[in-house]
């Protein structure tokens, strides 16, 4: 075994280990754990046995294995920011109505209490 | 029809003008709601001097969140007809008035302000052709026919306001507005308005980049809703 080979094994370990104590607590839901966990062993097995990987490459008409590991990266990634691009859109629309409700409100207090102030004063003049 | 009518004016950077624009507006129609949209340059203090319905968006969020924040405000205060109007003296109150009369008469649900309806020759060339563009693009996507779609006047009734809803929180709303009266079948009107193109308006306007930037916002929002 390569010096890499257990940098990488007990990276992907320590890994697997927070998401399983993350899951413990309720802090990752099941499938999306079991997902993380199913693409950590599969990073395990790939670390033991690199040449896996070309097989499965040359299977799908790629030449090497690092190639398929590039493009599943790049898709993963892709995938990865519409996913934050679609989720901030949605903070976004949030902060708005959130920012609206404070202002209409925050108005309509001060509008309330110019009204009461000048009842107050009305009443006063007409006492 | 003046008591019925609420005002909305969005406001963003403009204290040196909005003060004027304001009081000038209430001497016809006192209900004028100012939405300042996290202005830094006093715009606040501007707007609570010349009007009580004050309103201020913590952080700044946009033209089309303001109008919208405003024309709620505007609802929950029993508003029978509620006016779009720009915050930096391009539109005429004239022209205002003969909108709100548009609406009031029952003929339309929206009145939407064109500029080139009229007299035309006071719209710089350059300007001209980008709104030409933007309303060729509109037929294109919405096929909808509008002369002067970015136009910031609009008349809304008070059922034309409930069913619009603005989500577009930039420039993208006048676009989105279009989409929303193409959809809802609400009956429109377009009455001929002059804008005064001051160096101050001017300076405030949309740049052609800018354009590009709306139109981005407008299809990304329309593909994603």
């Amino acid at each position: 075994m390569t010096a890499f080979q257990i940098i990488l094994l007990s990276s992907l370990g320590a890994i697997a280990l927070t998401i399983v104590a993350l899951m413990l607590r309720g802090a990752v839901g099941r499938i999306a754990g079991a997902l993380w966990l199913l693409v950590l062993f599969a990073g395990m097995v790939f670390a033991i046995k690199p040449n896996l990987t070309t097989t499965i490459a040359n299977a799908l008409g790629i030449n090497r294995g690092t190639d398929l590991l590039l493009y599943l990266l790049v898709l993963a990634v892709l995938y990865g920011f519409l996913l934050i691009y679609l989720k901030l859109r949605r903070v976004r629309r949030e902060l708005t109505l959130l920012v609206r409700e404070i202002a209409i409100r925050e108005a309509s207090r001060t509008t309330d209490d110019h009204a009461r102030a000048q009842d107050d004063a009305d009443r006063e003049a007409s006492s | 029809m003046a008591l019925g009518t609420w005002i909305v004016i969005p406001v963003y950077n403009e204290a040196t003008m909005i003060g004027r624009v304001v009081r000038e507006l209430r001497t016809v129609f006192p209900n004028v709601v100012c939405v300042d949209d996290g202005s830094s340059d006093g715009s606040m203090e501007a707007i609570r001097r010349a009007t009580p319905h004050a309103l201020r968006h913590l952080v700044n969020r946009g033209q089309g969140a303001a109008l919208q924040t405003g024309t709620a405000y505007a609802l929950r205060h029993g508003a029978k007809w509620i006016a779009h109007f720009d915050a930096d003296g391009q539109h005429r109150i004239e022209d205002l008035v003969r909108m709100v009369e548009a609406v009031a008469s029952g003929s339309c649900d929206i009145a939407l302000g064109n500029r080139f309806g009229g007299d035309t020759s006071d719209i710089p060339a350059g300007r001209r052709l980008l709104l030409r563009c933007a309303v060729a693009f509109h037929r294109m996507v919405s096929g909808i026919e509008l002369h002067d779609v970015h136009n910031g006047l609009r008349v809304l009734s008070r059922a034309a306001a409930e069913r619009i809803e603005i989500t577009a929180d930039r420039m993208a709303h006048a676009s989105e507005i279009v989409d929303l009266i193409a959809q809802s079948g609400l009956r429109v009107e377009q009455v001929p308005v002059t804008i005064r193109y001051t160096e101050y308006s001017k300076a405030k306007g949309q740049s052609w980049t800018a354009g590009f930037r709306i139109m981005f916002h407008y299809l990304v929002g329309r593909v994603l809703g």
